[in-house]
């Protein structure tokens, strides 16, 4: 646990660097948003995703597949494959469904941030099975934590708080799938 | 009198446009022209052509100008063609289109998800098809991921292309092709429905299959398929009557229900025995190894037992 806490600040730091650290805005934004998504029943403030940034995503994307690789696993085609279809298939969903419309920046940023809990799974993973009962518990709280946290940062982003369930759901699908490459 | 002073020029100032073809040189035109529209060469196209002959210069002159005319109809018509595109894609590539079948509240979800599986007596009035396409869309994507669930579980290997691709595949070509069948048959036999309201009753009918899909392989009973055949006639059964009666209700004419609501049956029956036993085979691998552990195969004794000769015991 004490290793896994060490890797996120680690993690965080990374890609705060990466946002330009020397920039305060980026590194608040980074270090925001990764809260956020750290603690999925706190409420969200609405102007979090205003300065969307691909940098904490890349970051957490390559973790997810280092992690992986760990597990000797080389999935970093898959990641990005379903990275991509994922991210197409929620522009289209929340484009028709909000009544603002929203950027594809917005989707890949809050998509990526929200992979945070799918590292720690996936580094989980590589200590003990997840096919058993225990790692069948794992994996669904962690499939729920990105679902609530990036339901979250959608509806508090779009001005959709009553239809938070019908964001959760495919952000669900999408990380059960990420879940399926962690498993299997 | 008019002054006339303008007749008494001769022909070929530089910046008068008359010209007195009395004063005119045969060919001076064409250099005239050659000269004020030189190329970015810095020659004249028509020049090197030419020689001392009037006539040759025409000849270039005209192929320039097809030349200068052909270019400015091709841009004339890569514009045109640019913009009718940008108009078609502006009409039929809008997704907007698509906007009011994906406003949905969550509560209505639930129960259209609910009442799919809970099929009405037919009667003269319609029952009602809500024209939506979030549920549907939610149910096919539940499918997939369960699909590929039971791939992985099973081991289920694609030799060309991945098991994503191939359970996405299935699953919308089913949705879309089965709902375009559907509504072809319907437009047949005169049945009072809308594309829309086809692809929404297909769709959160696939709700039943997720169900079976999910249980089958949660609870997968070993060589046995009578669990999948009794949630394959329940469940399967329950929402393939439950679009029975809507079809039903807004069809005239016993022969015209009969044919629409076979066709919709035996589509929907039969995919989810597909689903089952073309991406299941983990369930009956492991049946037969389970078998032959606990009973071991039979295997063949000898028993002609020689018995020693009376010489080898007279010898002892």
């Amino acid at each position: 646990m004490v290793i896994i806490v060490v890797l996120v600040v680690v993690l965080v730091v990374v890609a705060t660097a990466a946002a330009g650290g020397g920039e305060g805005v980026a590194a608040v934004t980074v270090l925001a948003v990764t809260m956020a998504v750290l603690n999925p029943l706190k409420s969200a403030d609405h102007t979090i995703m205003q300065d969307t940034d691909l940098a904490g995503p890349l970051v957490f994307c390559m973790a997810f597949g280092g992690s992986l690789l760990l597990s000797g696993k080389l999935h970093f085609g898959y990641i990005y494959g379903i990275g991509l279809v994922g991210c197409l298939a929620m522009y289209c969903l929340l484009n028709l469904m909000s009544l603002s419309g929203v950027s594809a920046g917005i989707i890949v940023s809050v998509l990526g941030y929200c992979l945070l809990p799918m590292v720690f799974l996936s580094f989980s993973a590589v200590l003990l099975s997840l096919k058993g009962i225990v790692g069948i518990v794992l994996v669904v709280v962690t499939v729920l934590w990105c679902s609530v946290s990036a339901s979250k940062l959608f509806v508090s982003a779009l001005a959709m708080d009553s239809q938070q369930l019908l964001v959760a759901y495919p952000c669900t699908l999408v990380y059960g799938v990420f879940a399926l490459l962690t498993v299997f | 009198m008019a002054d006339m002073s303008w007749h008494s020029d001769s022909g070929g100032g530089d910046d008068s446009a008359v010209l007195d073809m009395d004063q005119i040189e045969p060919g001076q035109i064409s250099r005239d022209y050659d000269r004020d529209h030189q190329d970015d060469f810095g020659s004249t196209y028509a020049s090197e052509k030419r020689g001392n002959s009037g006539t040759q210069g025409s000849k270039s002159f005209a192929e320039d100008m097809r030349q200068r005319v052909g270019e400015n109809v091709t841009q004339m018509m890569w514009q045109a063609g640019a913009q009718s595109a940008k108009r078609a894609w502006n009409v039929y590539g809008n997704i907007d289109l698509l906007r009011p079948y994906f406003d949905v509240e969550p509560k209505e979800v639930q129960s259209r998800l609910l009442y799919s599986l809970i099929p009405l007596r037919p009667t003269d009035t319609r029952q009602e098809v809500p024209k939506e396409l979030y549920g549907p869309s939610m149910v096919v994507l539940t499918l997939i991921a369960l699909l590929l669930y039971q791939m992985k579980t099973a081991d289920h290997r694609v030799e060309e292309g991945t098991l994503i691709g191939s359970a996405f595949a299935v699953c919308f070509m089913y949705w879309l092709g089965s709902s375009g069948l559907v509504w072809f048959v319907a437009y047949v036999c005169e049945v009072r429905i809308a594309i829309l309201q086809i692809l929404s009753m297909m769709g959160y009918a696939l709700f039943g299959h997720c169900i079976v899909l999910f249980m089958g392989t949660v609870f997968h009973t070993g060589h046995d398929h009578m669990f999948f055949y009794l949630l394959w006639a329940i469940i399967g059964g329950l929402s393939t009557l439950k679009m029975a009666g809507i079809i039903m209700s807004r069809t005239r004419g016993p022969k015209q229900r009969l044919f629409v609501t076979g066709t919709i049956a035996v589509l929907h029956m039969f995919f989810l025995l597909y689903l089952h036993f073309a991406y299941n085979t983990f369930v009956q691998e492991i049946s037969d190894a389970l078998h032959d552990n606990l009973v071991p195969a039979p295997v063949s004794v000898n028993l002609n037992i020689e018995v020693p000769s009376n010489d080898v015991q007279a010898a002892t």
